[in-house]
């Protein structure tokens, strides 16, 4: 636990991942690091009982709320749903789907649409897993540059997409990070959400 | 006893089943000159989830072009707190032969329930670098702000339509710009065009 939270604190210069890890600081850093498991089990193993589905803007890194002037383009956009894998074959296992669209042109890419696929889905371990309603997820994707070639099997995590409370616009929040990217960079984001949602719901018998 | 017990539980059905959540999202949508065009929708199940519709790139001569068309709604339902979402943006937009302009167009509808309220907005929806006839528009755009567009007709931008009741329904359908076609003499309508539309909506 003193692990997590010490990575937590770390985030935006060096943060353990789920499946990769790399040091960052910004969109375009190189990447450096170790391989580690990020996702914290659940108590005795198994899988999640919640799921998370969620969409909207973010702009502004936290703790900053609002939306960028209306002639930037330093934003993106999101929608997922993401759960534990039914059948559980492996701890914290998961599925699910999440878009990605980021319309920042310095952004790697000078931009990019993300189609990424749930493999893992659990608690989160940065720090806002003091909020119940917060979960974690990764897996891969494809990612479409606006300049360049598609990207197949591209590596992301949502170190934590939380639901603080409805309307989720200023209270809600989601962190994610995809890569290492073709230049070997960490692209990340993060941000109260400035236009959506994000609900938790725990799972019941029935689904 | 028995038929108490089987009353109860078809009221909790009852109950459930009431909950439901509906999501819609789509980039273009032509009606002009006969021709009726529209790129890929994203319709959310009835039982929640997501769903996305995308094209890379979207062109109807004289009416839009468009680029990286991305739709998405996602949703879930269950009796304590139920949500949709749904996001429709597209870039390197020009519409009715390039009278609007604009870098990005971004619509975002939500609505939810949780145990104590409900709701729903467009918070988050705008535009980048919108241009409409020759002129930049540098500031935020009201909801439903009406523009005239000589030659064409008229668009309204932003246009923002709440539905349900605002006690057991809440919606949300926003449309960043919806262009009425008219006939130049007789001031008929003879089509539309919507860029950016977006719907969701809960109920309990």
């Amino acid at each position: 636990m003193n692990q997590a939270r010490h990575l937590s604190l770390a985030l935006g210069a060096c943060a353990a991942v789920l499946l990769v890890a790399a040091c960052q600081k910004d969109v375009a850093s190189p990447t450096a690091g170790t391989i580690t498991a990020g996702i914290k089990p659940k108590p005795g193993g198994g899988c999640a009982n919640f799921r998370l589905t969620g969409g909207g803007r973010v702009d502004k890194p936290e703790p900053e709320t609002g939306k960028s002037p209306p002639s930037s383009h330093d934003f993106a956009t999101f929608g997922f749903q993401a759960r534990p894998d039914d059948a559980c074959p492996f701890e914290n296992a998961g599925s699910g789907n999440i878009e990605w669209n980021e319309h920042l042109e310095t952004a790697y890419g000078g931009g990019f649409a993300f189609h990424g696929q749930v493999t893992v889905f659990g608690t989160p371990n940065d720090g806002s897993e003091t909020n119940p309603q917060c979960g974690r997820f990764g897996g891969f994707g494809r990612l479409n540059p606006h300049n360049g070639a598609t990207e197949e099997d591209v590596t992301f995590e949502v170190n934590h997409a939380c639901d603080v409370d409805e309307p989720g616009v200023g209270q809600d929040h989601i962190y994610m990070r995809i890569g290492p990217l073709a230049d070997g960079s960490i692209y990340f984001r993060h941000s109260l959400l400035s236009g959506g949602n994000i609900q938790w719901h725990r799972l019941t018998g029935n689904n | 006893m028995t038929t108490k017990i089987l009353l109860a539980l078809t009221l909790l059905a009852g109950a459930v089943q009431a909950q439901t959540v509906t999501g819609k999202a789509f980039g273009t949508y032509v009606n002009a000159a006969g021709v009726t065009s529209q790129s890929p929708v994203a319709t959310l199940p009835s039982s929640g989830g997501m769903a996305t519709g995308q094209a890379d790139a979207f062109g109807v001569p004289g009416a839009v072009d468009a680029s990286w068309l991305n739709a998405v709604t996602t949703g879930d339902v269950d009796n304590k707190k139920s949500g949709a979402q749904s996001t429709s943006e597209l870039e390197q937009v020009s519409v009715a032969g390039g009278a609007i302009t604009a870098d990005v167009v971004t619509a975002i509808a939500t609505a939810y329930f949780g145990q104590f309220t409900g709701g729903s907005d467009a918070e988050g929806s705008g535009f980048a670098n919108l241009v409409v006839n020759g002129e930049a528009i540098t500031t935020e755009v009201a909801p439903n702000t009406r523009v005239d567009l000589p030659g064409v007709g008229y668009a309204i931008l932003n246009e923002q339509i709440p539905t349900g009741n605002g006690v057991t329904s809440w919606g949300m359908t926003v449309n960043m710009i919806h262009v009425v076609l008219q006939d130049a003499l007789t001031g008929l309508t003879t089509g539309e065009i919507i860029i950016g539309s977006a719907s969701s909506s809960v109920a309990r």
